[in-house]
């Protein structure tokens, strides 16, 4: 643990600890926290993994963590790193087992006064038509063919066979797919991992939400969003399942023996890294970029099984709206990219991991949507089970970080200390007090998430608004929650 | 003696595996692995999986180990509970594993992680290891 008297106060939002802390660091840590999370950053070692991430060869400016960051493996839940694609390398920790885990908005035309008498009914189809991928999964499995498809493609293959519209392609991170994608170098493992989870939600934290919009806090960039006060939404927040997590697995392992060859010597195996051009790196990389394009068929999927649900719920509704669910935007919050960013004055090409970060591209960035180019990019941000969500947007004032903002609320406390606590009854039964509809096959489950396990989330999103990092544009709050397990 | 014991982890499923030699702390692990999964058991037919593992040291080949046995979990929904060794060293091992199948699982685990992994004897000459999963 770092005492806090290591810390440099660069300003209310930011924290620094010096690069000559250590001897091995080639960069200074820095963190996002406000007085009040401060605290809670403290009370782990993430702070310790953010100093080990600024050792990494090639790392450029800070290693940073957002104000969510709690401990992780190797780096910090909550990090960014940005490294020079010439010297530097590249780390599958720094993008964690859950390639691509995101969050994709789907926007309907309905306002909760019209939604009521139909979100018991809704919840209980979505929940039937999105499983979790726990049991047997879907009857369907892909052959091997199919799943290079997918590997390849990503959320495109699938719009091109019927599930989804042009427009979710439009309106989604790189557009549903990174093209350097190689199935040839994803292990018959990862792809067998796959086969039956396409289209499933996984367990954990992972969850669908039919939630309301709340309060706007920037009403011509909501209008720009297309979104409006007591409109209805749902969130998606899952990633790339077994596959991706045998991707990370695979990669490790190979990169723990190889960087030996390399010279490179770290304080953490789950740093395990090589220079991103060495064949090692490539290969992760393009592999890395299969198990992301994985994750956003898989969100593409559930799309198309929410909207079937949807408009076999809503079908023949009062008053006769669109039964369209419109996509605002898909997001990763675990992924590694090329991008171009200003350092020292010069345009250089980085390779930026987030593990628990969100890409908060500013107004004008050539890789947000049209539509939304002058607003920002749309930054999606879960809250814990039950409390707020909410949409922000990108900043020019976001560069000091690389472009990126939180991913959520971030865990203060442990799955079994929060079962330990309280029970998944007595949370459900706060939840549905609160008028919130709750649907999940295992009642543990809902003891795990409970509220109390994470940190509030308004105090996050609070510092990532303050910091300028992203601004708030509304609020969002849970009228359904559906987990996987 | 315990075979493991569940500790506290903020975000994941951490256990402190024991065992009277090293192949015993193995098995141990992946029993207390298996537990983490919260199998539900369909029926009571025996499956059996070879497994080869070789790997840069011993720390490495309980987590590769354990990674290859969490594979074939998830692909063919079977739980294991026993291993017979053919062959055993610091650096690889060739087993047998058997175990059932199951129905569904009542938690996923995505991988096993090398983080603050330390495989050793403790002061009563047990091997003990004390291994993270990412849930």
């Amino acid at each position: 643990m770092i005492s806090e008297k290591y810390f440099k106060k660069i300003n209310d939002w930011l924290w620094e600890i010096p690069e000559d802390f250590r001897s091995d660091m080639r960069v200074p840590a820095r963190f996002y926290a406000s007085e009040k999370v401060l605290g809670e950053v403290l009370k782990d070692r993430s702070v310790g993994q953010l100093v080990n991430v600024a050792t990494l060869p090639g790392i450029v400016k800070y290693s940073l963590a957002m104000p969510d960051m709690h401990e992780g493996y190797g780096f910090p839940i909550g990090g960014v790193a940005a490294m020079n694609t010439k010297e530097g390398v590249i780390s599958p920790g720094g993008v964690g087992y859950d390639i691509n885990c995101g969050m994709r908005l789907l926007k309907s035309d309905y306002k909760e006064k019209e939604i009521g008498p139909y979100l018991d009914r809704l919840a209980s189809e979505i929940q039937k038509e999105v499983p979790s991928g726990l049991g047997q999964g879907r009857r369907m499995k892909l052959d091997a063919s199919s799943i290079d498809k997918i590997l390849e493609g990503g959320a495109k293959s699938l719009v091109e066979q019927g599930y989804g519209e042009k427009e979710d392609l439009e309106n989604c991170e790189s557009g549903g797919y990174l093209p350097q994608a190689d199935p040839t170098n994803v292990s018959g493992k990862a792809k067998e991992r796959g086969r039956g989870q396409v289209g499933t939600l996984g367990s954990g934290n992972h969850f669908l939400e039919i939630q309301k919009v709340n309060e706007v806090f920037d009403e011509k960039v909501a209008k720009t969003f297309g979104l409006f006060k007591e409109q209805i939404v749902i969130m998606i927040h899952t990633g790339s399942r077994g596959l991706g997590h045998q991707i990370a697995t695979d990669y490790i392992r190979i990169m723990l023996s190889a960087m030996l060859k390399y010279g490179i010597k770290l304080p953490d195996r789950e740093l395990a890294a090589c220079p991103i051009g060495s064949p090692e790196g490539k290969e992760y990389l393009s592999a890395m970029a299969c198990g992301a394009n994985y994750a956003w068929a898989n969100r593409q999927m559930i799309t198309h099984f929410v909207r079937k649900a949807w408009s076999g719920v809503m079908a023949g509704g009062s008053p006769p709206v669109s039964l369209s669910l419109a996509p605002l935007y898909d997001v990763a919050h675990n992924i590694a990219k090329i991008e171009k960013h200003e350092v020292d004055g010069r345009e250089v090409e980085l390779c930026v991991h987030r593990k628990g970060a969100t890409r908060a591209f500013p107004p004008g960035h050539s890789e947000i949507p049209e539509k939304y180019r002058l607003a920002g990019q749309p930054v999606l941000i879960p809250g814990s089970m039950g409390t707020a969500s909410y949409v922000l947007a990108g900043q020019k004032s976001g560069a000091e970080a690389f472009y990126s903002a939180c991913h959520g609320a971030g865990r203060i406390m442990s799955r079994h200390a929060a079962a330990r606590k309280v029970s998944g009854e007595d949370v459900a039964k706060e939840l549905r007090s609160k008028g919130i509809i709750i649907k999940c096959r295992s009642v543990k489950g809902i003891a795990e998430e409970a509220p109390m396990a994470y940190k509030d989330i308004e105090n996050i999103v609070g510092v990532i608004h303050s910091a300028g990092l992203a601004k708030k544009v509304v609020r969002l709050t849970p009228l359904a929650v559906i987990k996987g397990e | 003696m315990k075979k493991y014991e569940i500790l506290e982890h903020k975000a994941d499923f951490k256990i402190r595996v024991f065992g009277k030699s090293k192949e015993e702390l193995f098995l141990n692990a992946l029993l207390g692995m298996v537990a983490g999964l919260q199998p539900e058991f369909s029926n009571q037919r025996t499956v059996i999986r070879k497994i080869k593992v070789s790997s840069v040291d011993l720390n490495a080949l309980l987590v590769d180990f354990l990674s290859e046995a969490l594979y074939l979990i998830q692909a063919n929904k079977e739980a294991y509970d026993r291993i017979v060794f053919a062959r055993f060293n610091d650096n690889e091992l060739t087993a047998e594993l058997s175990g059932k199948k199951i129905e569904r699982f009542g938690q996923d685990i995505k991988a096993v992680t090398h983080h603050d992994l330390a495989v050793g004897k403790n002061e009563n000459g047990v091997w003990q290891a004390v291994i993270l999963f990412d849930v």
